[in-house]
């Protein structure tokens, strides 16, 4: 009997501590006061700590800063192992999107997506050539930046980033870094010469961002000089970006970001202005269902790549929640990667461009769009991805070629009907608020693809040896055709929907085709060592006008065999022609008329030889909550594109206001 | 002289497993299609980061060289054996390099341990309880309505458990985080508070779906033996059914509770990847499914191999200390 009372009391002295640590319900440490009255009108109630003693009180974040000054990010790639190592050029650091180059790292060059250019940052002009051999460089570096821990910024920390690179062969970046730049030296404290190994003639777009960051990130020279580049961990991180580190989980679940006090002499301070958050929290909220639940609950500002599912739950359950367009297709879809299938054209029967063409024309897009992203998608015919900049600069002006071109035997597989006929489809299905203007249409759903005509597809079959057995194809070899589609599993969403839903439509074509879901390590290592037949793929980006470099992979000289790991060209696809045009584009500067000749001409060959089967732009819903924050880019104010996990965030922050919630 | 004939087998029984355990760790990460360098290369450009045919050989060229995955797979093989037996060193995690892998087992073990620990513990503790009163006092009504309960909650998989009780106390009645945020360091009040405030969830949710097990089959075990002669007998003898259930049923029945026990407990070592996943809570768990994703070969090596030790190492002491609580039972 003792023995039992003795378990209940300790039992119940357990809930009491239970329920002591949870303070009574409240969630998170006490409030110490801050901006907002408090209370929302409408919508959902945060939930949290509310600040005692009416109305003066204000919500504070489970790491102790008031919310109303607090802007929360979703960590998109996850936890950080080690939250001390801030060393950018070793593989273990703390991943970059945990708001480390978003805010804290800054590069030489940045990019504005919506023009399509890249615009100096940490550089103040862009390198201008010496001579004629294209080997020298000047730029400037900004005047009147600083560390954040207050020590100048000048062009001997370039200096020695540079040569630090250089010298550490352990840092992974050093074999091309040193393949690229023989020399960094600093002139004066604002003046930068290189020397480049080889005649370059895009050094911005190799030193600079050109998508999502640069490798090529300036350490501070003062700090850096004593320490060993390949094992220093770099504990307390600084950079010349507008914040500074305030607060780190130990476990890495989350970065607590504070705005600098002499932000007038960070990057941003300089080109824009004073940022809008005094604390940017990135956090890591877990799977999906949870991340959805945090801004439902307003304790999420800003929401990485999720579902149009979950944006339907979502903008049901927020009122302030806001995804790129205010109607539908809510999703912005400027992102520069392109989806679709790509063919291992080493491999039988996919080195034939018929049997490529016949997949093309046995694709019914309209219903694989909406088996994807509900239709929520931008069709691309050709090799670089339909965001508004290339849009404008390729897919437009080559419509009259697309609209004529023709397969051997003279048909013209291009159908430029898609966006109306998406549009038709959409509304049977009851959606509202669809542009009605055939040039919005258009600009929305994109110029066209190809026709879905099995018949067509039937017939370039036979051509080639392929017979039908009922509703089967068979081989030439008389056996049945069978291939397996290498998808992501579970992450890169479009890309795995994209892969189901192609096979559906080549099902009911006569094949028997099998999608293999492949984590990460086995996914890329099939890419890139050939071992793969189709694959949902992403191997078409862009984002400047010159695409050159997206493209250089594609020279048949990266061509390996099967089995050995590819540099480029994992589709293993060989063009004299288009190697031809990669090798003169090497030459010219990317503002030489030639530029846009040679890649539109690029684009040809693959419309013709099509080793990867572009179908769709990548719609990306990043939603926004406005409930404590608003001024956040959106396609009526895209004074920028919702690129939350690029280093160009930063540009963002001046924009961002507090509502006074 | 029975007894060291039965430590000396047990322990190269014991040996032989983790031999065994550890070679076929080795090998099997081995043989999957992927490659922790190409996982990497490809995670940079899945980022979107532009990356040339140039820069991707030379940086395919350096890590393979810093992970240490030159030469031939025996030399790399016995490097790992020599390396584990004498210095218990798993080299540096290829995912986080050059991160070590002791030190991220180090940093998530204490998380896992004291989760599971106590979650593992509370069920056992209740479920046999409970299991002993559906068992043996099988018609009366509170055993009817907890056994009820606990079949109810056993076959309701964890994951859509836990996404209950996140709506329940951490959305529709916000009293719990939504995912997990420790505040403060060290052996201060302020960091306890927040590790307990913050386990209770995935700790409840873990004692919910943990304790249905126990208290089917300790009713399956206490109901049996309710019925075996020498109960009836201690029942003719005219003692009380407390008597009969805490000092006749219970030690019979508890045995092979205790050496479920130790085998879970040994099994906590494998971490529970669902529950550091969903209440994001930091372990061994979320280490292993890392190393899987990445194919980082040392994280998972390092992950796996302690975890057969301690399976085997429980079983080893399970064996061992039979006897002690068993008087039927020999060292033979």
């Amino acid at each position: 009997m003792s023995k039992m009372k003795r378990l209940t009391t300790g039992l119940l002295l357990m809930a009491v501590l239970l329920s002591a640590c949870t303070g009574g319900g409240n969630n998170g440490p006490e409030p110490t006061g801050g901006a907002g009255g408090g209370g929302a009108d409408g919508g959902n109630e945060p939930a949290g700590t509310e600040a005692a003693g009416g109305g003066g009180g204000g919500k504070m974040t489970d790491v102790g800063t008031p919310r109303s000054e607090t802007l929360i990010v979703d960590i998109l790639g996850g936890r950080s192992p080690d939250p001390e190592r801030f060393n950018p050029y070793v593989p273990g650091a703390v991943a970059m999107d945990a708001g480390v180059h978003q805010l804290m790292f800054s590069n030489l060059w940045e990019i504005d997506t919506q023009k399509g250019t890249q615009i100096p940052d940490l550089a103040a002009t862009f390198p201008e050539p010496l001579d004629d051999t294209n080997t020298k460089f000047r730029f400037k570096v900004q005047e009147g930046l600083a560390w954040s821990d207050g020590t100048p910024f000048t062009a001997h920390d370039v200096e020695f980033t540079s040569k630090m690179i250089s010298e550490t062969k352990e840092l992974g970046w050093n074999g091309y870094y040193t393949s690229l730049v023989k020399s960094m030296k600093a002139i004066d404290d604002y003046t930068i010469e290189v020397e480049t190994v080889n005649p370059e003639t895009r050094l911005s777009q190799k030193l600079g961002v050109v998508i999502w960051g640069n490798n090529f990130r300036v350490m501070p020279k003062h700090i850096w000089e004593n320490e060993d580049p390949a094992t220093f961990k770099f504990p307390d991180p600084i950079g010349v970006g507008p914040y500074k580190l305030s607060k780190r989980d130990p476990q890495g679940n989350w970065f607590l970001w504070e705005k600098r006090e002499d932000w007038q002499k960070s990057d941003i301070g300089k080109l824009v202005g004073e940022p809008g958050p005094k604390y940017i929290l990135f956090k890591y909220f877990g799977p999906e269902e949870k991340r959805i639940i945090g801004m439902i609950q307003h304790d999420m500002d800003i929401l990485q790549d999720i579902t149009p599912e979950s944006w339907d739950v979502l903008k049901q359950k927020n009122e302030y929640a806001r995804a790129w367009y205010q109607e539908f297709p809510y999703a912005t879809m400027d992102d520069p990667c392109e989806r679709g299938m790509s063919f291992n054209t080493a491999k039988e029967p996919y080195d034939n461009p018929d049997v490529r063409w016949a997949l093309a024309l046995m694709t019914d897009i309209k219903n694989v769009s909406m088996a994807t992203f509900g239709g929520m998608l931008r069709v691309s015919p050709i090799q670089l991805p339909p965001i508004q900049v290339l849009q404008e600069t390729y897919h437009k002006p080559m419509l009259d070629w697309l609209k004529d071109f023709q397969l051997e035997d003279g048909y013209k597989p291009f159908d430029e009907t898609y966006a109306e006929g998406i549009v038709d489809m959409l509304k049977q299905q009851g959606i509202e608020g669809l542009p009605t203007d055939p040039q919005a249409i258009a600009d929305t759903f994109g110029v066209g693809w190809w026709k879905y005509d099995p018949d067509k597809a039937a017939q370039l079959l036979e051509k080639n040896g392929f017979k039908k057995d009922g509703d089967k194809w068979l081989l030439p070899s008389g056996e049945p055709w069978t291939m397996t589609i290498n998808a992501p599993a579970n992450f890169e969403v479009q890309s795995m929907r994209l892969a189901f839903a192609v096979a559906d439509s080549w099902r009911k074509g006569g094949i028997d085709v099998n999608v293999q879901q492949m984590e990460g390590a086995s996914f890329w290592d099939s890419e890139s060592t050939g071992a793969f037949e189709i694959g949902s793929y992403w191997p078409a980006c862009g984002l400047l006008p010159d695409t050159t470099a997206n493209m250089t992979g594609w020279h048949k000289q990266y061509i390996v065999p099967i089995g050995e790991q590819a540099p480029g060209n994992r589709n293993r696809w060989a063009n004299d022609r288009v190697s031809e045009l990669l090798d003169e584009l090497d030459g010219l500067k990317p503002d030489d008329p030639k530029v846009v000749r040679n890649i539109t001409e690029i684009n040809q060959e693959f419309v013709k030889g099509i080793p990867f089967l572009p179908m769709f732009g990548t719609s990306k819903f990043v939603p926004v909550d406005t409930y404590y924050w608003e001024g956040y880019q959106t396609s009526e104010d895209a004074f920028e594109g919702p690129w939350w996990w690029w280093s160009q965030f930063k540009f963002y922050t001046p924009h961002l206001k507090p509502t006074g919630r | 002289m029975g007894f060291y004939k039965f430590l000396l087998t047990r322990l190269l029984t014991f040996i032989l497993v983790v031999f065994i355990g550890i070679t076929t760790v080795f090998f099997v990460p081995r043989f999957m299609p992927s490659d922790p360098v190409e996982a990497m290369i490809g995670k940079m450009t899945a980022n979107q980061a532009f990356m040339e045919p140039e820069a991707i050989v030379t940086l395919r060229e350096t890590l393979n060289e810093s992970f240490g995955l030159e030469g031939s797979v025996l030399q790399q093989y016995f490097g790992f054996v020599k390396r584990v037996i004498l210095t218990q060193d798993f080299g540096p995690s290829l995912a986080s390099y050059p991160i070590p892998v002791n030190e991220l087992i180090a940093r998530a073990l204490p998380w896992t341990m004291g989760l599971l620990l106590i979650s593992t513990l509370i069920a056992w503790l209740i479920g046999n309880v409970v299991g002993l009163l559906a068992g043996f006092r099988k018609d009366k009504a509170y055993s009817k309505a907890l056994e009820g309960v606990s079949i109810v909650i056993y076959p309701i998989p964890y994951y859509i458990l836990s996404l209950i009780l996140i709506m329940l106390l951490s959305y529709i009645f916000p009293i719990f985080p939504l995912t997990a945020t420790f505040q403060g360091e060290g052996f201060t009040w302020e960091h306890i508070r927040s590790i307990v405030y913050n386990s209770i969830l995935p700790a409840l949710s873990m004692i919910l779906v943990g304790t249905g097990w126990w208290v089917i089959s300790m009713k399956t075990l206490s109901s049996g033996i309710a019925e075996e002669d020498y109960v009836q007998f201690a029942r003719l003898k005219g003692l009380s059914e407390r008597k009969i259930m805490t000092k006749y049923v219970l030690p019979n029945a508890a045995l092979p509770q205790v050496t479920m026990l130790a085998l879970q407990v040994g099994s906590i070592f494998n971490g529970a990847l669902i529950t550091e996943i969903l209440f994001g809570y930091p372990g061994i768990g979320t280490l292993i499914y890392q190393g899987i994703l990445q194919a980082d070969y040392n994280l998972i090596m390092g992950t796996i191999t302690i975890s057969i030790v301690a399976v085997a190492g429980a079983t080893f002491i399970v064996d061992f200390l039979y006897p002690f609580f068993d008087p039927r039972v020999r060292y033979k």
